[in-house]
């Protein structure tokens, strides 16, 4: 089966810098995959160029099988929804409103939901007649989100699109995303650097750093793959020996250690009995160990089930 | 991770919503020919990925805990509280009551005394006489 | 393409009806200062037409590209709007211009509609001399538009000084191999004059051009 979006040897260069690199990458249809990353690691760039909106400097993109770039076939079944998108805005004219926005989006968009969009903007506090010049931070990320999810393109993407939104609206956003996936399964990808809030939402992370590719795999395999086990030394040491160990950290008679592998029923009595406390390393934890660097990211490959 | 509803980073999420429903079968909640929840409902519950859910639900499929009825959804099946009880005691009778013997015999306690020590400490405890 | 038409006129107040509150506007301070005080005032709708060009790309741009538009329908849609728009402002003009003559200047000698030269002639004239002159200002907008975006500031100062450069090449040839500079007017002993219907021939020619370089320079333009 073709899928949805593939990247081979995709680089883009500019003058002063490397922001993509050789970049090989396949996403399945209708599966919601987290792109995560550190800032500048080439998220946005690679976003960008799969919604046509940047050219590739060498290697090739296909979405639905063809380059993406001025193609009118792919761009009507894709939507990128960007933090910092631009609108018509301007000083003193007749105001663009944010149902200026949505009207033309209904015309561009073939599966686009009215009922949708407006139900959105009712979750979100955002009035339909309010010039978007006049717009705070958060309400742009909402009128964005609303789009993004109301035009119900085969292929949304989505980058880091909760600027300026709180903990709640987030929230509502994730919630509204799961619902609308569960009912017009549709291709997600999602780059945010909030990733626990998120990691439920993946079937399948891909990370970058410093432009390439350093893990693609399913977001349950990683779960559960390292736990910090803490408490008296002698305990951690028994507890630990035989095993792979990423780090030790040490306080007088305590100690903290990283364990790799999973932790077994018998594992977690065994931990209890000696008093030790054992704490899975969360998906945001093993993001950033994969971004320290080659290293990082081979201790997590070496593991992987994907 | 909050909102998840109970479950955790502690291993894959298909695999504890799998537990948690074969919880329910074993306890009594999910009667047998009662329905399961759908794949979308327990997403939504748990606010997880579908699809997760989806691998979960197939766990339980495959292992014959539920099954299939066209149109309508996935059903528990027949005979599986008691498979999932059964199991429950060999994995109690493994993890629990092997060592124990074992321990029992090193410390020169036989099994007559063990019944003894155990029906000693229950009616302590204020259990159920056995 | 079509879906960027609509795009455009998502607001069509804006679209239409501005250019026209602008005239209406110079044309009310041309009555209060009590008669004719700008003379074939009605120019300034070609301004506003280049104006709006300019916005067109500049503002509306990056939003229709979100949208799905490609960079070739963006181009040909919009400038098929903005020609469609001079055609049918044109046509205005030249009515308002016929209405003009036939009330003698609104009753007041204005002659705001009737500019000298260039619209003053016979009715299809003025049309087409609109409709070509008002194409060709929006289209030369649009360029604006796209090299800003495409190169920023520095590019559009760039922009502006190889015109310049080319104008003074063109008009230094042309004075050199005709022996005297190209004038509008007759005028005793200068050859050469370039009626209103030739201007428009050769409007119409850069609007060609400007064409085909918006075309040309919109292709990689990213937003």
């Amino acid at each position: 089966m073709t899928p949805a979006i593939s990247a081979t040897g995709l680089s883009r260069k500019y003058y002063d810098q490397v922001a993509l690199d050789d970049v090989h990458l396949t996403i399945g249809a209708r599966t919601i995959t987290g792109l995560l990353g550190r800032n500048g690691a080439g998220k946005t760039t690679l976003l960008r160029i799969l919604a046509g909106q940047e050219f590739p400097s060498s290697g090739s993109v296909r979405v639905f099988g063809s380059a993406p770039a001025e193609n009118q076939n792919v761009l009507r079944r894709l939507v990128l929804v960007r933090e910092d998108q631009a609108y018509p805005d301007f000083q003193g004219y007749p105001n663009f409103k944010v149902s200026h926005a949505l009207r033309a989006a209904s015309f561009c968009y073939p599966n686009w939901d009215a009922h949708l969009a407006s139900s959105l903007l009712t979750d979100f506090g955002l009035r339909s007649n309010k010039a978007i010049k006049s717009l705070s931070r958060g309400q742009r990320s909402a009128l964005g989100i609303t789009i993004g999810l109301a035009a119900r393109a085969e292929v949304t993407l989505f980058d880091e699109p909760y600027a300026g939104l709180d903990a709640v609206a987030r929230q509502i956003f994730y919630d509204r995303l799961l619902a609308d996936y569960a009912d017009f399964p549709r291709t997600v990808l999602l780059s945010t650097h909030l990733i626990d809030e998120a990691a439920a939402l993946f079937e399948n992370v891909v990370v970058i750093d410093q432009g390439r590719v350093v893990l693609d795999t399913a977001a349950d395999g990683l779960r559960g793959m390292a736990t910090t086990v803490s408490g008296p030394v002698l305990a951690v040491n028994s507890f630990t020996e035989g095993r792979p160990v990423w780090e030790r950290r040490g306080l007088g008679s305590q100690a903290s250690v990283v364990m790799v592998g999973q932790v077994s029923g018998e594992d977690r009595e065994r931990a209890r009995s000696l008093g030790l406390d054992l704490t899975p390393l969360s998906l945001q934890q093993l993001v950033v160990r994969a971004s320290a660097g080659p290293a990082g990211a081979g201790s997590l490959t070496g593991r992987t089930s994907a | 991770m909050s909102g998840m509803a109970g479950l955790d980073e502690g291993g894959p999420l298909f695999a504890q919503v799998a537990d948690r429903l074969a919880g329910e079968i074993a306890d009594g909640g999910l009667a047998e020919g009662e329905r399961v929840p759908s794949t979308n409902e327990l997403a939504a519950f748990y606010r997880i990925n579908p699809a997760t859910a989806a691998k979960g639900i197939n766990v339980l499929a495959d292992d014959g805990l539920i099954e299939k009825r066209r149109g309508i959804g996935m059903f528990v099946t027949e005979g599986a509280r008691a498979r999932l009880l059964a199991r429950r005691r060999a994995e109690f009778t493994e993890r629990y009551v092997e060592p124990l013997l074992t321990e029992a015999t090193r410390l020169g306690i036989d099994p007559g005394e063990l019944i003894a020590l155990i029906k000693d400490t229950s009616s302590e405890r204020g259990g159920v006489p056995v | 393409m079509i879906k960027v038409a609509r795009y455009h006129l998502v607001m069509p107040g804006m679209f239409l009806g501005l250019p026209w509150a602008i005239l209406a506007g110079v044309f009310a301070v041309n009555v209060a200062r009590g008669g004719d005080h700008f003379r074939g005032g009605a120019v300034v709708i070609f301004g506003m037409f280049f104006v709006t060009g300019v916005q067109r790309v500049g503002r509306w741009l990056p939003f229709g590209l979100a949208l799905g538009a490609t960079r070739r329908s963006y181009y040909a849609g919009t400038a098929l709007l903005g020609v469609s728009m001079s055609l049918v402002s044109g046509l205005v003009i030249t009515g308002l211009q016929a209405i003009e003559r036939a009330t003698g200047g609104w009753g007041l000698s204005i002659t705001f509609f009737r500019v000298p030269y260039l619209l003053n002639g016979p009715w299809y004239a003025t049309w087409l001399t609109s409709f070509v002159g008002l194409s060709a200002l929006f289209v030369y907008g649009m360029w604006y538009g796209i090299v800003n975006r495409r190169w920023g500031t520095l590019g559009l100062l760039a922009f502006v000084a190889v015109q310049a450069l080319v104008v003074l090449a063109v008009t230094f040839a042309y004075t050199r191999s005709s022996g005297g500079p190209l004038l509008l007017r007759p005028a005793p002993g200068h050859p050469a004059t370039l009626s209103a219907l030739d201007l428009t021939g050769v409007i119409a020619a850069l609007t060609v051009v400007c064409l085909a370089g918006g075309q040309a320079t919109i292709r990689r333009v990213t937003v």
